[in-house]
């Protein structure tokens, strides 16, 4: 291991817990909306199915190679240059994600908050902090996602509160109008959040006692599940047939508060969430493209390259798309491709390789 | 946490420590005293077919700081400035206007939006985008219609609400006395099949005691485009049609009686309940209403059972023609379906709708309306029978 921190398994589910609900809140009621429309509040619930299978390969696959993570057993399982290959392949995926929810956080706090601060700015800021986070370690970030997680929780719960005299459950009706179709396809672009929870893969090692891991890791797609549920239900209930045209429906929503004449203008809240949650993501995101390109290359030690590859990041941010019309739309288009292939295919791939492998030769893989 | 305290770490740290100071927005910094806070927004259409834009300016002058007599602010102030501008666009006219104003025009705070009469005819729905669009604006603020020229609400000074006539107007459509519509409901409303809609008509009053507003009646647009307006009386057929009853009161003279009897309306609720049967498209309203008597003129024993009853279904016949009044005027005179009918069959019946949803507007005024409403008489008020009456000529029956 590179990293030779430990973390708990509770740690670590909070981990992936903010990581991935951070942006799936605020974006993904537009994004699901679009297609799945008054059925949206079903997305969340048939993509989490992708969540429980992707903890599940990547549990499968951390108990065969316990101390090791995908970038080092893919080698072992189908050889030197196509292990190296598809640990390219993954390094890419992760920078390039990481990019955009990079690139989406700086949007939406140009667009909303800071309309004329350049975004090199405020990307840079964020990524300096999250940096600075990876170099402290896995133990540091996990303590500051323990340090989060009420806080943020609490914030939410506040929001939902709030949006209650305001929410009018007949925007659901009619239930399935097109069938189930719709909420499947919406099911399945919610899906790319939840197959990030195959960074599993990258903290299973680091975990002190490995038996919890599937355990808390179940736990945790529950959790992002019943949260991305409420932040659709939410933004359905308010806004109804035209949630999808806004670009940060809960942002809209909560803008909407208003108790009481005197409790209104409560936006800072999202942002406060949003922050928070993009730092953990960032810093999540941002410590496994480290951690992987260390052992790519073999690397005694990852902090070396920590500042070089968040420099890296603010420039693929700022690359990777014009302008947030293209995020949202190779979001909404050909990501969830992108993610089945990288987090499900190769694993399950891989998964079945050291399976027909332990069939033919089964000494050899238990020795490893 | 050792390495921190090395000397050559300490000073990284300090310098660290200092870098937050110089981030902080600095390129979006704006100080209170710079910004034009906005209470209000009014919408005219120029007759060379540009926007005109007026925007109510809170004058911080008049509010009055501290040590100040709440309220009341310094002699000779105005409370608000209003400013115009014209353009192609919203904002444009907003640019237009900031020329014109020495501070940066802020609709954060803003709470109406006033479309005057001739915007209103031309169509609404290209216009309110902007509100949605652009990021400061709230999708609370409430939206008005003004028979006249929306600039002319926003200059009058009402005795209330420190003279601003954009909270006057706010806290009268928070009464529920005419319709409350936010801009939301009617991005919704617009968005909607139909894209029929309708807005609380605001309009100035003027006396020898002082300048007011007040909410007297709405305004139907069919397609976004103003149609026709209706009167007070018939408005509250509209809000007992669509759910937004609440503080209401309900007069009726008894037909065996002499004098009327007001009651205060507690509790309402209505259920649009649609049904197709052998083809027909039948609407059902079904209305609940729990009420208080709070005055009585008559002789009537208010505590006896029977009068009571005899009493909830003449309530029941009034409220029925007071609907009855709307809909001859609004779905058979503007065949304008502002009462969320459509909506109400695509809920139920999806595939049916669909079928029919691009002649919905042939369909509209010929479907038939029943409305079966329930009036309940919980409470006499703090008398039994009636008030300076002698025992013995209280009417029993």
């Amino acid at each position: 291991m590179v990293d030779k921190g430990k973390i708990s398994a509770m740690q670590l589910a909070f981990l992936l817990y903010l990581a991935i609900t951070s942006t799936a809140v605020l974006i993904a009621p537009a994004i699901t909306g679009g297609i799945a429309e008054q059925d949206m509040w079903l997305a969340p619930i048939w993509g989490s199915i992708a969540g429980f299978l992707t903890v599940f390969i990547a549990y499968r696959l951390n108990t065969i190679y316990p101390k090791q993570t995908i970038i080092q057993y893919s080698e072992k399982i189908i050889g030197r240059i196509p292990g190296k290959l598809i640990g390219l392949l993954f390094l890419f995926y992760y920078l390039h994600l990481n990019a955009l929810s990079l690139r989406e956080y700086g949007d939406f706090v140009v667009g909303n908050f800071l309309p004329e601060t350049p975004m090199f700015v405020v990307l840079g800021t964020m990524v300096f902090v999250c940096a600075a986070a990876v170099r402290g370690g896995i133990e540091v970030m996990a303590r500051t996602a323990t340090i989060f997680i009420p806080l943020i929780f609490f914030l939410f719960l506040f929001i939902a509160i709030m949006l209650i005299p305001d929410l009018e459950p007949k925007h659901m009706l009619p239930i399935m109008e097109n069938g189930i179709g719709p909420s499947l396809t919406g099911g399945f672009l919610a899906s790319s959040w939840f197959m990030q929870f195959f960074l599993l893969s990258f903290f299973l090692p680091t975990l002190g006692k490995k038996q919890k891991g599937l355990k808390w890791g179940m736990l945790s797609v529950i959790a992002t599940m019943l949260t991305f549920f409420l932040a659709n239900l939410i933004s359905l209930f308010i806004f109804g047939d035209i949630t999808s045209t806004f670009n940060f429906p809960v942002m809209s929503a909560v803008r909407y508060i208003s108790m009481a004449d005197f409790l209104q203008h409560v936006e800072a809240i999202v942002m406060a969430i949003w922050v928070t949650g993009t730092f953990v993501k960032i810093a999540v995101f941002h410590y496994v493209l480290v951690i992987g390109t260390a052992q790519w290359f073999k690397l005694s030690d990852y902090r070396q390259l920590v500042f070089p590859l968040g420099f890296l990041l603010i420039i693929m941010a700022i690359w990777s798309a014009p302008n947030l019309q293209k995020v949202a739309h190779v979001l909404g288009t050909t990501w969830p491709f992108y993610d089945v292939l990288v987090h499900v295919l190769i694993p399950t791939l891989l998964l079945v390789a050291v399976w027909l492998r332990g069939k033919a030769n089964g000494k050899n893989a238990r020795k490893k | 946490m050792k390495r921190l305290f090395k000397p050559e770490k300490r000073l990284l740290t300090i310098v660290l420590c200092c870098i937050p100071i110089f981030l902080s927005g600095c390129w979006d910094r704006t100080e209170v005293n710079d910004l034009a806070i906005i209470a209000g927004v009014g919408l005219d259409r120029t007759d060379n077919g540009k926007i005109e834009l007026s925007v109510q300016i809170t004058n911080p002058k008049a509010i009055g700081g501290p040590g100040m007599s709440s309220g009341s602010g310094q002699s000779g102030q105005q409370p608000v400035i209003v400013k115009t501008g014209t353009g192609k666009t919203i904002y444009d006219a907003r640019s237009k206007l900031q020329e014109k104003t020495s501070r940066q025009l802020f609709e954060g705070h803003n709470r109406v939006i006033i479309i005057g009469k001739s915007l209103a005819e031309t169509g609404i729905r290209k216009h309110i985008d902007f509100f949605a669009r652009f990021p400061i604006p709230r999708l609370r603020a409430n939206v008005f219609f003004t028979d006249g020229k929306a600039t002319d609400i926003l200059k009058v000074i009402p005795s209330f609400e420190n003279g601003e006539s954009a909270e006057a107007a706010r806290e009268l459509a928070e009464l529920k006395i005419g319709m409350n519509v936010t801009t939301k409901d009617l991005l919704q409303q617009l968005a909607s099949s139909s894209g029929d809609t309708a807005l609380p008509k605001i309009t100035a009053s003027k006396s020898k005691l002082g300048e007011g507003l007040k909410v007297n009646g709405t305004a139907i647009f069919k397609n976004n485009k103003l149609t026709g307006q209706i009167d007070d009386k018939v408005t509250r057929g509209l809000l007992w049609l669509t759910d937004a009853i609440e503080t209401a009161s309900v007069t009726i003279q008894p037909k065996d009686a002499e004098g009327y009897i007001s009651f205060k309306i507690l509790r309402s609720s209505t259920e649009l309940i649609p049904t197709i049967k052998n083809g027909k498209w039948k609407m059902i309203v079904r209305i609940t209403t729990e009420d208080d008597v709070t005055e009585n003129e008559t002789k009537l024993d208010m505590m006896d059972p029977k009068i009571v009853e005899k009493l909830e279904k003449q309530m029941e016949k009034s409220i029925d023609k007071r609907i009855q009044l709307v809909l001859d005027e609004v779905q058979t005179g503007m065949e304008a379906d502002v009462f969320g009918f459509g909506e109400a069959f695509e809920r139920t019946y999806p595939q049916k709708w669909k079928q029919q949803e691009d002649q919905w507007d042939k369909k509209f005024p010929e479907i038939e309306v029943v409305i079966k409403s329930d009036v309940k008489i919980r409470r006499p008020g703090r008398s039994g029978g009636p008030q300076g009456v002698p025992q013995e000529k209280e009417k029993k029956k």
